[in-house]
Order: C-alpha cells, then sequence, then structure tokens
C-alpha cells in the first residue's frame, strides 16, 4: 500500500504508511487484518485444550450442548455488533428473549393461534422494543445505554407480571418446534439424521443470521450507512446519511434477533420462562461481541467475529465446568477473557491510527 | 494557474442562486441577521469575515443542514426549501465541509459513493456494485490527477491533502450546480493546497458549476475568486468584484475598526466608487 518516492539520494524511501517497527507492532497489525482469524485461533486451542482434558468435548452430546449456547449467545451478539458499529448498544435484549416466547405461548394457549402465527407475533414485540429504544435514543437524545437499562427493567417486570412470574408450557406443534430448537437427538440416533440434525438446529439459526447479516453489513447500502453513522455521525449527515434512521433499524434488528432467540429456546427447553433471558445473557452476548472483536467505540466491527466469540464463551463456560470446575469458576476466564480482548481491540484500534503518518 | 488565464465572468450570466433575508439564530446567539447573497452560474464567490461571522452558518443553510428563521432561497427561478443534506445534494447542490464529511472507516472509494451507490441485483436481492465504484472512482482520481495510495485504502490512512482532495473530487463526482467549499486549503501545505487550487481553477475556467467558497486567505481570495461577499457579525456588509477591489482595500476594512458601523462604512466607500 505504501507509495514509494525518489529521496534526493536516489534510494526508495516510503511514505504514507508507517512500516511496523517492534514484533509487537507486527503482531498488532496482523491482528487488525485478520481479527476473525485470530478469535478462531484462540477459539481452537480452547477446543484443544478441553478436548486433550476430558476427552468427551467433541463428543456430539457434549458439542450439541455448546453449540445450542453459541447459538444463544451468537444471535444476539450479531445483533449487538451492528449496534455497536452506530455507536450504541442494546442493555434490554435479555429482557427481549423472555418477553417475546412468553407472550407467543400465551396467544397460542389463551386464543388457540398457531405457532407459526404466534411466533411471528413474538418476534414483532421484539421489533417494536426496538423502535421504542430507537427512538428513546435518536429523539429524546438519551445515551443508549440508560435508554436500554430502562427498557430492559420495564420489559423484566411486565414479563414476570403477566402470569405472575409462572412458566409456561410451550404446546406441542410439530413440525414447528423441531424446525426451530426442540431437540429430538437421543443416544440410539445417528449424527447425520433428521434428529441428529435437531442438536444443532439454535446454531443453525444463528449461522443463517450471521451470514444474512455478514451480507447486509459489507454488501448493502444500509451496512455501509450503518458503519457511517458510527464512524463520523457529523459527516454523515452531512453527506445524507439518515443517521437517526439507520440507528433505529438496528434497534429493531436487535430487537427481533433477541426475540428470534427467545422462541427458539422456549422450543428447545419446551417452556416459556419469564427469566430465561435476564441482565447475565445481555452481558454475555455483549461479551461475545467484544471477543470477537468489535470495539465499543464504533464505525467498525465483525459479525463474523461475534459468532466465534460466542463459540469461545459457550466453550469456556461448557468445558470447564465438564473438566470438573465450578460453574462460577468459569466467570473468572470469562472475565479475563473480556477485559484482554478489550484491551487488544483498543491496542489494535490505536496501532491503526498511530500508522498514519 | 493566473487570474489572467481565466477572462472575467460574463455580466448577462444568469443568476443561479439567491438567498435573501436569511437569519438565524442558536439559543442566544445571533448567527445571521437579514444576510442576502447572489451567485451567477459559472461564478466563484468568495465568502469572507472573521470567525463567528456567519459564513458557515450561511452554506449549511443552503446545504440543508441548518434550517433558516426567516428569509428565501430562490434557485434556479424557484422558491426552495431544503429539509436535508439529501434534499440539497438531490438537487445539485453539492458541499464539501470544514471537516470533509469523510468517513474514516470506510475505503476511498466507498466515501466517493455514500449516499449515492451503485448497486447490482444477485438473486432479486440489492446489493452494492463495489466493482463498478470501485472503477470509477479509479478513473475519476485519475482524470483529475489525485493520488492516493489506492481506491481500497481506509480514508483514515490518508494524508491531509489526499484527504481534501478526495472530499472535493466526492462532491464534484455528481457535475452539481452549486459547489460549496469550507475552507477547503485549510490545513494543507504549500504544495497540496496548490493543487486543490488548481482543482479549483479548472472549474472555473469552464464556467459551468457555480462556486461559493469560503477562504480566510486573502491572497487565494484574489487568485480564485471573481466576486467577494464579506460578512460581519451576521450581516453581508461589503459585496464585491475581485477587478473592482484589491486584497490590500480588502484589509484596509477589516482594520478599519470592529464595530460594525466603521465596516459598513468602509464598505459603502468601496460600493460607492465602484458604483457596484
Amino acid at each position: 500500500m505504501a507509495r514509494m518516492t525518489a529521496t534526493s539520494h536516489g534510494a526508495p524511501r516510503k511514505v504514507g504508511l508507517r512500516e511496523a517497527d517492534t514484533a509487537l507492532e507486527r503482531v498488532l497489525v496482523l491482528l487488525s487484518r485478520y481479527r476473525e482469524a485470530s478469535i478462531a485461533v484462540v477459539a481452537l486451542v480452547l477446543v484443544v485444550y478441553f478436548q486433550l482434558g476430558n476427552g468427551a468435548f467433541l463428543s456430539s452430546q457434549e458439542l450439541s450442548v455448546v453449540l445450542r449456547d453459541t447459538g444463544r449467545y451468537g444471535m444476539i451478539a450479531v445483533a449487538e455488533v451492528m449496534l455497536m458499529i452506530t455507536g450504541e448498544i442494546d442493555l434490554s435484549v435479555g429482557s427481549t428473549f423472555s418477553l417475546a416466547p412468553y407472550i407467543m405461548v400465551l396467544l397460542s394457549i389463551s386464543f388457540g393461534a398457531p405457532l407459526a402465527i404466534s411466533a411471528p407475533t413474538g418476534i414483532l414485540v421484539g421489533v417494536m422494543v426496538g423502535v421504542i429504544n430507537g427512538i428513546i435514543t435518536v429523539r429524546f437524545r438519551v445515551p443508549s445505554l440508560i435508554t436500554t437499562v430502562g427498557t430492559f427493567f420495564l420489559l423484566q417486570g411486565v414479563v414476570v407480571s403477566i402470569y405472575n412470574s409462572q412458566p409456561i408450557v410451550d404446546p406441542v406443534q410439530e413440525p414447528f418446534n423441531e424446525i426451530f430448537g426442540e431437540n429430538l437427538f437421543g443416544p440410539a440416533d445417528p449424527i447425520w439424521s433428521w434428529h441428529g440434525l435437531t442438536a444443532f438446529t439454535p446454531f443453525l439459526w444463528t449461522v443463517l443470521a450471521v451470514l444474512v447479516m455478514q451480507v447486509v453489513l459489507n454488501r448493502t447500502t444500509f451496512g455501509l450507512h450503518t458503519i457511517a453513522t458510527g464512524s463520523n455521525i457529523i459527516g454523515a449527515r452531512e453527506i445524507g446519511v439518515r443517521t437517526d434512521r439507520i440507528k433505529v433499524y438496528n434497534f429493531m434488528i436487535a430487537g427481533g434477533l433477541a426475540a428470534a432467540a427467545g422462541i427458539v429456546n422456549t422450543t428447545q427447553f419446551a417452556s416459556a420462562d419469564p427469566l430465561a433471558g435476564g441482565p447475565f445473557l445481555t452481558l454475555q452476548a455483549i461479551a461475545a461481541a467484544v471477543i470477537g472483536g468489535t470495539s465499543l467505540l464504533g464505525g467498525s466491527g465483525t459479525v463474523i467475529g461475534a459468532l466465534l466469540g460466542a463459540f469461545v464463551v459457550a466453550t469456556l463456560n461448557n468445558g470447564l465446568v465438564m473438566m470438573g470446575a465450578q460453574a462460577t469458576v468459569s466467570d473468572i476466564y470469562l472475565g479475563a477473557a473480556i477485559v484482554l480482548a478489550m484491551i487488544l481491540n483498543v491496542q489494535v484500534d490505536r496501532m491503526r491510527a498511530r500508522r498514519r503518518v | 494557474m493566473n487570474q489572467k488565464d481565466i477572462p472575467a465572468i460574463s455580466p448577462d450570466a444568469p443568476v443561479i442562486l439567491e438567498m435573501i433575508g436569511i437569519s438565524k439564530t442558536f439559543g442566544a446567539v445571533t448567527a445571521l441577521v437579514d444576510a442576502t447573497i447572489r451567485l451567477r452560474k459559472g461564478e466563484v464567490l468568495a465568502l469572507v469575515g472573521d470567525n463567528g461571522a456567519g459564513k458557515s452558518t450561511l452554506i449549511k443553510i443552503l446545504s440543508g443542514f441548518h434550517h433558516p428563521d426567516s428569509g428565501r432561497i430562490v434557485y434556479q427561478g424557484r422558491e426552495v426549501r431544503f429539509g436535508s443534506p439529501r434534499d440539497a445534494r438531490a438537487q445539485g447542490i453539492e458541499t464539501v465541509y470544514q471537516d470533509l464529511a469523510l468517513i474514516n472507516d470506510l475505503s476511498v472509494y466507498h466515501n466517493m459513493f455514500v449516499g449515492r451507490e451503485y448497486h447490482k441485483r444477485i438473486l432479486g436481492l440489492k446489493l452494492l456494485d463495489n466493482k463498478k465504484m470501485r472503477d470509477l472512482a479509479r478513473t475519476y482520481l485519475d482524470t483529475l490527477g489525485i493520488e492516493v495510495p489506492s481506491v481500497d485504502s481506509l480514508v483514515e490512512l490518508l494524508s491531509g491533502g489526499q484527504r481534501q482532495s478526495v472530499a472535493v473530487a466526492r462532491s464534484i463526482y455528481s457535475s452539481p450546480t452549486i459547489l460549496v467549499l469550507d475552507e477547503p486549503l485549510a490545513a494543507l501545505g504549500v504544495r497540496e493546497g496548490a493543487h486543490v487550487l488548481g482543482l479549483i481553477q479548472n472549474l472555473r475556467r469552464q464556467r459551468d458549476v457555480s462556486i461559493i467558497l469560503i477562504v480566510h486567505n486573502y491572497n487565494q481570495v484574489f487568485e480564485v475568486c471573481d466576486r467577494i461577499n464579506f460578512l460581519h457579525s451576521g450581516e453581508v456588509v461589503l459585496d464585491a468584484s475581485t477587478t473592482e477591489t484589491s486584497e490590500e482595500e480588502l484589509i484596509r476594512i477589516v482594520k478599519s475598526g470592529l464595530g460594525r458601523q466603521a465596516i459598513a462604512a468602509a464598505a459603502a466607500e468601496v460600493a460607492a466608487r465602484t458604483g457596484s
């Protein structure tokens, strides 16, 4: 990329980009160029470590558990990445995750609506939550961190008070349930079968969401404007990007994906639990996005990284427990991983800025 | 790039834009008071004045970023109201802001086309035609003689002059009717500044696009502009052709006193003498 010019001595001198000097800088440059690859390496190392330590990590049963968790965190993490690129964040996703399937199941039980109709209604509720979060943030200029803490508690309160915080059993309606998360995989089933496939459906739906968002972010005008909004909001407005709309749309995507993840989770456990999501899920999804290489500063982010980050979070949680650690111990590693990832992200960003001469 | 290279603008050139009696306040701050400017086709108009004189507010009203409290804008013979920068851009008014409005996290070619992207349909989906935008950007920058490391580089990695050039190139790409440049030469080195001035001179020679230029350096005003409007405390206090006044005279007006009356009096003196 560096342009070459001749000095008076005739020796070529590089202008434009300064070359990386130290080994550390070189590593940071590589990381900035291949963010997804570096987190993929971390994921691989973890898998190898847990497989060597326990031997059962790569069994289909255990992988099913890890990938189901990956799916749950990943679907929300992808949405957070889009919002974080615009410079916003949504902490209410943990409540939307509980609310949407609760409404879905209530509609089906109270009014006999088929799940195929009540599920889109639930997703619509999630999208509406996004509209509310977005409008409060852009119209009333409340920082989204605060807006969504508010809507998090508000919606959590709503979902708990609808039915005295009782979990409701998800009605048995096939093939809806087995397509959207119910696990039919038994010890007798071969992995390459419909039943084997259902062991991984939450993960596969998330992969689909990731692929769609990857195209949306990198190949559409909306994606371009999302990056522009987070990178330079005033400049983006000056050249005609409707930054407020872009933000609201991304809040809607976040609400919709959180609702979808909640619905998949409900069909998996055959029960709509008002406390299924909660603050911990929100934070795990944000952790996945951050570990995946998205900084909170806006302007850049990677949805593939979010999926890899979700896999790392799920692997840490399950792998450590599998090796006999207390569930709480895995939080120590998760916490350390978030801090390390964030330090790395910020350093990579600074590195990129410093290379401007 | 000499003033003499370029013949004076024809007195018959039609008026393309009038901003009449524009006033604007921001809370307690009065930015513009009954300001009026007139721009003819192909003309290069300099807006000069101290910081806070209202120059930037005036052009941000023209570009749809701010809305005037009162006053009218007559553009191409009819009264218009620009609701947003997108509106103004769609009607042929391109603005290069002082902050350049470049998106650091996007490539040069994406920056060239943000807000007017090219698309192609794949499986019925409207996706960005990146190849087309990349090729068009490369060809266009080459035509203008603008050097960048690569059209794929993030603009974050460009030098100040390269960034400025890309911003100017972006704004003239769509063949605008009016081009507004807010201090295009600030923060540029001598060589880089000369290149951007050259771009403006080329446009001026063709007398096709009308240009409003905010500049601080009077030397440059006389090099590239046909007419000068001097703003003071939100008012246009002097409207003179660059052939009728001189750099020294302009500096004398500025130094004549800090009061509005003093400047207005000096401006009236010039106006009386030139008969404009």
